[in-house]
């Protein structure tokens, strides 16, 4: 299940240069490069003509020329040359994709163009806010891109997959959590009341006693997870809104399906305490990038399984309100996208 | 009431909210108090689908939504209004006196 009419991560901005990236999305495959002027175009990784992967051809200014005949396309999409013929016919063109860059990302409209809307990209600020350090990365995952979003919604599991870096027991077994719901949208808080820190937070809060920890999970469809965690020394007013004295941190999750059990994982983790020392925000990158390995070691167990016993019924524990809301909203945003296809096809 | 009828102190009214449930045990019981238009009403807090929590659900008007399979209930009266549960919850009777919350420990028929 895809869901189309929504923006989604294509790359991070610095991935995307003149050479030309092959990057399936969806199942489609996408060529991404700069124009001359530096800006981002993404096309259609095949040529209309015997479909080899435009990647595998080389830009000429702003002309992207296929390996194979040689057929040269403009960065609208137009053939503007076939070797040996002085007509182009004018069906004679690659699809290409609205394409957008913000936070540092390379954006991309996979569905309907007349309905690509940039006010509609999701909020990512804090990756490029100057009131914040931030570094992220990519990560392939070999698995459904729902069984990532599931994890950023229970985070029960840092008590038993993270427990050298933001899990302990306290992360499972002394929450508060409440859940609400709006129709495109799901919030999970979970506050962790004069407990002990767990090592990561020990390592960049230097935490003595026991904290205070929030965690707040941000969903919106198709996967982005905007998290606001942080902790500050037990009983100093955090839950009340006063968040002194501690760490405040924003992990951020942006999900592309590559395949129906392929994805890309686009992430990054902002921090708002010594925000201009590289060296504490590569720290705080590495304490995360060892959990999220963890993770990703998960979720292709997980899809190992699903494809062996694709039907087998699964356990809900109460742990799973935020997952099965998520998953209740996608499904109908799906319903949705469907029923208006069936509406556009009879008209 | 009868007056064989025993009463379980649970909560201080002060401590409920209109959007949040709060659980409790009744004895062994995990119940749930729920205050509505300055009401208060106790039910059964497991879903009587699968083990569900009913006061980590979503309250909507006079009625509570399971947090994991869309079963709803009555929560002035414990019927059972969606699917996938078919059975009812218990209701108990209320007593309030001097903002102290006493339920009655067997549930009301």
């Amino acid at each position: 299940m895809f869901l189309r009419n929504h923006w989604y991560v294509a790359a991070w901005a610095d991935e995307i240069g003149r050479k030309p990236l092959r990057r399936l999305l969806l199942n489609e495959p996408v060529v991404m490069f700069r124009s001359e002027a530096g800006q981002a175009v993404a096309f259609e990784d095949r040529c209309p003509h015997r479909h080899l992967p435009l990647s595998m051809g080389r830009l000429d200014g702003d002309v992207l020329q296929c390996h194979y005949h040689g057929l040269r396309f403009s960065i609208d999409g137009r053939c503007v040359r076939i070797p040996g013929q002085d007509q182009i016919p004018p069906n004679a063109k690659v699809r290409t994709f609205p394409v957008v860059e913000r936070y540092k990302w390379i954006w991309i409209w996979m569905g309907d163009p007349a309905m690509a809307d940039p006010d509609t990209i999701t909020d990512f600020r804090w990756l490029d806010d100057p009131n914040w350090g931030a570094k992220g990365a990519y990560l392939h995952v070999k698995a459904n891109w729902q069984l990532v979003v599931d994890n950023l919604l229970d985070l029960t599991h840092l008590a038993f997959v993270h427990e050298t870096t933001i899990g302990n027991a306290a992360t499972a077994e002394h929450a508060t959590v409440k859940v609400t719901r709006a129709p495109n949208s799901v919030v999970v808080t979970r506050w962790i009341i004069d407990q002990e820190p767990p090592p990561t937070f020990k390592k960049v809060g230097g935490f003595e006693g026991t904290v205070d920890r929030w965690q707040i999970i941000d969903f919106a469809p198709p996967a982005f997870l905007r998290l606001d965690v942080g902790a500050t020394p037990a009983g100093t007013g955090a839950q009340e809104g006063k968040r002194v004295g501690g760490i405040g941190m924003r992990n951020l999750n942006a999900i592309t399906p590559e395949t129906e059990t392929t994805s890309h994982y686009f992430w990054a983790q902002a921090h708002d305490f010594d925000v201009k020392n590289p060296e504490m925000t590569n720290k705080v990158f590495e304490q995360i990038q060892t959990a999220f390995w963890e993770d990703v070691e998960v979720f292709s167990a997980q899809q190992r399984n699903l494809d062996l016993m694709p039907n087998a019924s699964q356990l809900d524990i109460n742990a799973d309100t935020g997952v099965i809301q998520a998953r209740r909203v996608l499904s109908r945003l799906h319903d949705e996208e469907q029923a208006a296809l069936h509406v556009s096809a009879a008209e | 009431m009868s007056s064989q009828q025993s009463w379980q102190r649970i909560a201080a009214v002060s401590q409920l909210r209109d959007d949040e449930a709060f659980p409790a045990k009744l004895g062994e019981v995990p119940i749930a108090l729920y205050r509505l238009d300055g009401q208060v009403f106790a039910i059964d807090d497991v879903c009587t689908h699968e083990f569900a929590l009913l006061s980590q659900g979503f309250i909507e008007g006079r009625t509570v939504e399971c947090p994991l399979h869309q079963a709803k209930f009555d929560i002035l009266t414990g019927k059972c209004l969606a699917a996938p549960a078919t059975v009812d919850l218990n209701r108990y009777a209320v007593r309030i006196e001097a903002d102290e919350i006493y339920v009655s420990v067997e549930p009301q028929k």
